[in-house]
């Protein structure tokens, strides 16, 4: 703390600067959201009515699905992300948002390059690549659109007024940098000058395993280490520890993806395996920094923010725990090519990510906004839904996994628990529209207000003027 | 943190050893990989798809076919089959020692040794190598798939989830192009049951002029169109099923080898 | 880290602290000890790099060891090299013949016979005259082109013939062929169709 001399900027003047772009991001996010999920929805009614489709070439299964799963990492989780992350910076810093515009553009064109890739996807333009399936013009619109978002981000962090790097910051400066690392490195390796045979699916695993595990932990882990001491009222418990995680992480973290059984020479499984064993090391500490953290602390949470987010953390914790347990070769034998990967994916999704974000989005954006939630007791019910929806899909997922094996892949015979995941999607379908309400009616109500200001200031001088004569 | 250039040196270091490790490695390994032969054969492998197989690939990626296929087999181990080929001048003894020894899902070793106690009495033998696993017990390929297999294939696409069968070595199952694309019309004509999506747009249902097309698809009462008219396929899904049938994983191959099964010796 | 200048009671609106606590000695152990466990287990899975190892097998001593060194495979493989140095120039690579100089072997009933003995007299002797090969009379002279191979050899090329281009017939092992190599006896002279037929099959 060595700049105190200069004037703190009021936390509601640091509120205010984010205004522009998380508008922005939680408006297209929100709307993706709700898109994506609807889109889930129709994918699994395919199990329940597989004829149902059957003429229109954009509503076919296999195009369907990447659409909705994509939609649901590059359309909500990645822009929802970042913008509590914006938020974070700035708070931590201290100073307002650097840079808005900037951000607020790159926002846009993040959402216009999701709306591109979507709409590639459905026509049949995916280019075949798990997790990767925009085509190339959508791709090409999305790697600047995040750096853009990336600038604003990083300069906010070089902008702080309290010069010690807090945890968080190491999260989100790594994410930051291993977004564009990773995306550019599949779009050069596989659309621009794809690489000859099966080295174009380990980067394809590499990528989608680092999108999924690395970043979204690197995210939602920086926004649970700002947020869990914030709420409980106590210091985070040790910065060396969460330094330690930090780099475990990443160390082993983005060495994970290469899945047991694929037709690669055994050295890249064998790292993979490697990888997740040791990912038992920051999923633990982890888990310690978290429990000394909030152990002890007085307030109670009741659905709000603070719940949401000490969930989220102790999903990830689960989800490590889940990587970990795939990763050993006796057990990943028996779950091999199943439902039971996928279940972990959703989980990581929305167990960890979604709700974590969801408890900072809940507590940052009334304040963002200056006016309170419409309707408080709403936040609490997505809550609930989200809670139950993500519990319901990564379980029902997870079993029919497991089943999928010895009913020698015939989906029928295991159906029962692959239907219920359409139960898990419409429990968060109707989450989202909760989020979808909250984000779409605190924008009307704050243009409904500048509105009323600028009809206000321009009557006003006529109302002088009438007065003069 | 005054450290905090360190930390970002540290965190540089981790994520770009995972990408030596997981990116370039495998595309200076597996990338510049050029064609292999046939296991003990000077045939090269893989063999150039046909044009229409290329084209094929496309539709099965535009469609997402990915989805729900895998093209990977899979395979847990490797065992020696020994074989008798000729009984020799005693095949009484021959026979009363086959009937003690177990001769089949050996380890090499255990193989070479009754091989040998074979010989001892007369007996010819052969060692036979085989794959096995699930993948194998369902029929899904002969050996498990390796890179060499997918050498021309842009993109790759192996798939992640198995909600249908394997498709890795559909072209030795299913040597029948009819029905191929009566099931991708009406998979439900095909497999009661499935949970296969229809692929009716890949297809055009028109006036039977004049005789009917030689392409026309013959499906039972429930699914065939009303009289006068016939389902004939798109160029798209003629490409398809070239792709398809094109699929293999059935010729041995140094990294993943098996003894292929001819006549056997008398 | 609480700021002075915000009012006390809104502590919440501050930026959270870390506590500067060392890291538990024992985390470094359990990290220590999982890498331990993992480089052994890479070192034993993985066939340290090689482009050719893949699971199951784990080094390339394994690998080698159950290639199929002897039997059908190996033999056709071998069949199939010495087809296509000496007999694939009149028989064709792929089997059919060559209209006057040779007949088709794929499919042919010489080839496919139920036992190898007349086949394995052509090679060995060579042939004169008219031949009826699946329904068509061919008339020309093959030479003993077999009798400078190996047992082995030519034993390898009967059985390729009889398992290619969609002939499924027995195997021929080199005993059967040093069999009828010695009840021709020395100086082979080419035999018409008609002494063939005579034989057993």
């Amino acid at each position: 703390m060595n700049s105190n001399d200069i004037k703190p900027v009021p936390t509601s003047q640091v509120d205010a600067s984010c205004r522009l772009p998380l508008l922005a991001l939680f408006g297209g996010s929100a709307l993706w959201l709700v898109l994506g999920l609807l889109l889930e929805l129709t994918a699994s009614l395919q199990f329940h009515a597989p004829g149902i489709f059957s003429c229109c070439p954009w509503m076919t299964y296999g195009r369907v699905l990447p659409a909705a799963n994509d939609l649901l990492i590059y359309g909500f989780a990645i822009p929802t992300g970042l913008g509590v992350m914006l938020w974070v910076v700035a708070r931590l810093g201290q100073v307002e948002l650097v840079l808005p515009l900037v951000s607020f553009a790159g926002a846009n064109v993040w959402h216009l390059g999701v709306l591109v890739g979507t709409l590639g996807v459905l026509s049949g333009h995916s280019t075949g690549y798990a997790w990767f399936e925009y085509p190339r013009v959508a791709a090409a619109l999305l790697l600047p659109a995040f750096m853009l978002v990336a600038v604003s981000a990083v300069a906010a962090i070089g902008q702080r007024r309290i010069r010690d790097l807090y945890p968080s910051h190491w999260f989100f400066l790594a994410s930051l940098l291993w977004f564009p690392w990773i995306y550019s490195t599949a779009f050069v390796f596989l659309l621009v000058w794809p690489v000859r045979g099966v080295a174009q699916a380990v980067i394809d695993w590499w990528f989608a395993s680092n999108l999924i595990v690395v970043w979204l932990s690197l995210v939602g882990l920086g926004i649970s280490f700002y947020l869990l001491p914030k709420f409980s009222g106590r210091p985070l418990e040790g910065r060396f520890t969460a330094l330690f995680a930090f780099v475990t992480l990443l160390l082993f973290g983005s060495w994970l993806g290469i899945p047991q059984g694929a037709p690669v020479p055994f050295w890249l499984p064998a790292s993979s395996i490697l990888a997740g064993l040791l990912f038992s090391v920051p999923v633990l500490v982890v888990a310690m920094v978290c429990a000394r953290t909030v152990c002890g602390a007085p307030a109670g949470c009741k659905g709000g923010p603070f719940c949401q987010v000490k969930f989220g953390t102790a999903a990830f914790v689960l989800s490590g725990i889940w990587t970990v347990a795939q990763a050993c070769p006796q057990f990943a034998h028996s779950t091999l090519l199943t439902t039971f990967d996928l279940g972990r994916i959703h989980w990581q999704i929305f167990g960890f990510f979604a709700i974590t974000v969801m408890g900072g989005f809940y507590e940052l954006f009334p304040r963002v906004m200056a006016s309170p939630l419409p309707l408080p007791g709403l936040p609490r019910f997505q809550h609930w839904l989200f809670i139950s929806g993500a519990l319901v899909l990564a379980a029902s997922l997870a079993v029919a996994g497991l089943q999928q094996q010895s009913a020698d892949f015939i989906l029928a015979r295991i159906l029962p628990a692959f239907r219920a995941s359409s139960l898990g999607w419409t429990l968060l379908f109707i989450g989202s529209l909760i989020f979808a309400l909250n984000v779409f009616i605190m924008t009307i109500v704050w243009v409904v207000g500048i509105i009323k200001t600028v009809i206000g200031a321009i009557k006003a001088p006529l109302a002088v003027a009438e007065v003069k004569p | 943190m005054k450290n905090g250039f360190s930390v970002f040196c540290v965190a540089l270091a981790a994520l770009g050893l995972s990408w030596i490790g997981l990116v370039l490695g495998p595309v200076l390994q597996l990338g510049h990989e050029s064609l292999t032969t046939v296991l003990n054969s000077t045939d090269p492998y893989p063999i150039q798809p046909a044009g229409a197989a290329t084209l094929g690939l496309q539709v099965y990626k535009a469609n997402g076919c990915a989805a729900c296929h895998t093209e990977q087999v899979q395979q847990d181990g490797v065992v020696c089959n020994v074989v008798l080929s000729a009984p020799g001048l005693h095949p009484d003894d021959v026979s009363n020692l086959l009937s003690q020894l177990d001769l089949n899902g050996l380890t090499d070793q255990e193989a070479s040794i009754a091989a040998a106690k074979i010989a001892a009495v007369g007996g010819k033998t052969e060692i036979r190598v085989a794959s096995t696993g699930g993948d194998m017990n369902r029929g899904w390929g002969l050996r498990r798939s390796v890179s060499a297999d997918y050498l021309y294939d842009q993109p790759v696409q192996l798939g992640s989830v198995r909600i249908g069968p394997d498709l890795a070595d559909i072209g030795t199952r299913q040597t029948d192009a009819k029905a191929i694309l009566a099931h991708l019309y009406a998979p439900q004509s095909c497999t009661a049951g499935s949970l296969m999506p229809s692929f009716k747009f890949l297809f055009v249902t028109r006036k039977v002029q004049g005789s009917p097309s030689p392409d026309a698809l013959a499906l039972p009462q429930a699914f065939a169109p009303p009289d006068g008219f016939e389902i004939v396929p798109t160029q798209d899904a003629k490409n398809l099923v070239a792709y398809l049938m094109n699929l293999h994983v059935n010729v041995p191959l140094y990294e993943a080898p098996f003894t292929p099964s001819v006549a056997a010796n008398k | 880290m609480k700021d002075p200048a915000q009012s006390s009671t809104d502590h919440q609106e501050n930026p959270p602290s870390a506590s500067v606590s060392t890291v538990p000695l024992w985390i470094f152990a359990l990290t220590l000890l999982l890498i331990f466990l993992g480089t052994v287990y890479f070192d034993h899975h993985s066939g340290w790099f090689n482009p050719q190892i893949y699971s199951p097998f784990e080094n390339e001593a394994q690998l080698e060891a159950y290639q199929p060194k002897s039997g059908s495979a190996a033999m056709i493989a071998r069949g199939k090299q010495v087809y296509e140095q000496i007999c694939g120039i009149c028989h064709g690579v792929d089997g059919m013949g060559k209209p006057g100089q040779a007949p088709p072997l794929a499919g042919s009933e010489w080839v496919n016979a139920s036992s190898y003995n007349r086949l394995a007299h052509i090679p060995l002797m060579g042939v004169n005259g008219d031949i009826t090969v699946e329904g068509k009379d061919w008339n020309m002279a093959m030479a003993a082109m077999g009798a400078s191979l190996s047992d082995a050899d030519l034993a390898a090329v009967l059985s390729y013939i009889r398992n290619s281009w969609g002939n499924k017939s027995a195997m021929v092992t080199p005993e059967d062929v040093a069999g009828v190599r010695a009840a021709i006896g020395k100086n082979p002279v080419p035999m018409s169709a008609q002494q063939l037929e005579k034989m057993p099959q």
